[in-house]
Order: structure tokens, then sequence, then C-alpha cells
């Protein structure tokens, strides 16, 4: 089982979903046991949700649509 | 009808298919646009040139494959394109930053991590003009593996498709994009007030 600074070092590949299936799990096996560190994964996990949250919130402003398409020749899409 | 006009037809229907698909992009391209040039001109300019690029090559993009990815690969290639042509200055060197570095200075402050949510707290304490100001202040590199992974959620794969970077690069990219953003909003959060009582 992965110690405190073996799964920091996997923190966000883990946060990512990125690990292979094995250590994803001697991860989740050391945050079974480990409230500090289940403290510090979710406070992390959080940051990063909430700044995907607060840059998804903007889109295209509506008249920089229109010049963009009509640009590409696709005023039919206005 | 003969062969040669179904075959055109055809080709007009899935060309239409994929610009509509394409276009459905335009919110997530121009969001990203605008984060990497800073300024809603180059943004528009940026979309719009990615748009051309990919309508003129849709004959040679093999249906099925990721369009999504396709597009925001097109549009990197421009934005760095447009950057080197204005030649701004190169990124800046990065500081050793910690593990857990916004936590870490959220409990020395005494305000943080002891409280429910401390991080819904100090970013909307923040504001998310600030957070997205912060996103900003990353240097080029960064800031484009941060708003394809934590913005756009495109996994590591994919990311060193569209930057045509080994997926290594991605991992140590985006790790210290992260610690760059945290140490950015750690001194937002300063300004904002945040440990300031408690060490007084």
């Amino acid at each position: 089982m992965f110690d405190c600074k073996e799964c920091e070092e996997r923190l966000y590949t883990y946060l990512d979903r990125e690990l292979d299936e094995a250590e994803q799990r001697e991860v989740q096996m050391h945050l079974d046991h480990c409230p500090p560190c289940v403290e510090r994964f979710r406070f992390e996990g959080n940051v990063l949700q909430l700044i995907g949250s607060i840059g998804r919130k903007n889109g295209c402003p509506e008249e920089t649509r229109k010049r963009i398409l009509r640009a590409c020749g696709k005023e039919a899409l206005i | 009808m003969d062969v040669t006009d179904e075959a055109t037809q055809e080709q007009q229907e899935r060309q239409a298919r994929l610009e509509v698909e394409a276009l459905s992009q335009l919110d997530a391209l121009y969001r990203t646009a605008l984060r990497l040039s800073r300024n809603p001109q180059d943004a528009e300019d940026l979309v719009q040139e990615t748009y051309l690029n990919a309508f003129r090559a849709l004959d040679r993009f093999e249906e099925g494959t990721n369009l999504r990815a396709w597009l925001f690969r097109i549009l990197n290639n421009a934005f760095i394109s447009q950057y080197r042509r204005r030649k701004r200055r190169p990124s800046d060197s990065i500081e050793n930053v910690t593990e857990y570095y916004l936590y870490d200075h959220l409990a020395e402050s005494g305000v943080g991590p002891k409280q429910e949510n401390p991080e819904r707290d100090v970013l909307s304490r923040i504001g998310d003009d600030a957070v997205l100001a912060a996103l900003e202040e990353l240097p080029v590199e960064f800031r484009q593996v941060e708003l394809l992974a934590d913005i756009e959620g495109f996994s590591y794969r994919e990311i060193a498709e569209i930057l045509d970077i080994p997926i290594g690069t991605v991992m140590s990219r985006l790790y210290r994009a992260r610690r760059r953003l945290q140490k950015l909003l750690w001194d937002e959060a300063r300004e904002a007030g945040y440990g300031v009582n408690a060490n007084a």
C-alpha cells in the first residue's frame, strides 16, 4: 500500500483518473485509512472542479458569434 | 440521379453535418481563445481562422475520430502562430511551489481547511474575474494545458495530440500549471483579506 508521500506524488493523476487500475486501487486503499490525505485530496479535487466551472461559465458573445459565422460564409446559421 | 450526383450529394451532406457539429464547439473554442490571447479581438480572429481552416480541411477529416480535439488542435496551432508573430515575452521561470500549496497556506492562516468547504469559500471570496485573471497570468505553455485539462476536460492523451507534445510533458506542464495557479490564487486570497485577521 502506498504511503502519504507516494499518494501525494499521484495526487493529480488520481484526480484526473489517469492512473492505471493497480495504482488507482493502491491510492484508494491508502485513502481508506488516512483521513488527512482524504481531506487534502478532497480539497484539491474541489479546487480543480471550481476552477473548471468558473472557466466554463462564459461562451462566445452573440455579436461575435454572428461575425464569425458571417466571415465563414455561414450566414444561414445565424 | 446518376452515381456522380449521388456521391456529390452525400459529400455535401457529410460536409454540412460536420460543420454543424464543429460549430457546436464555438463557445468552448472562443473562451479558450480568449484566455490564450487575453484579448477579445484576437480571440475572435483565432476562432474565425480555426473554422475557416477546419471547413477547408473537413473533406480530409476522418469521421468517427475526435472532431472536438481536432478543432482545438487547429486553434492552438493558430494561437502559437499569432503568439510568435507578436513575439510576446517568453515564459517566466517557475518558482518551486510545494504540494498542497493553497491548502497549506489556508491552514497556516488559521481560516482555512478547518471550516467546511474552505475551497468554495476562498474562491468565491476571490471572485470569478480574479480566478480568470489568474488563469491568464500562467505562462503560455502552462495556460494551454491548464485550459485543455481543467476547463475543457480533455484527457492527457488528447492534450498530447492537440499540442503535439509527449504525454510526460503534458503531465509535467499540468502539474506545474496547477501549482502556479494555486500560488496566484493564494496571492489573490491574501489581497481579498484571507489570513489577515488570523495574523492580526
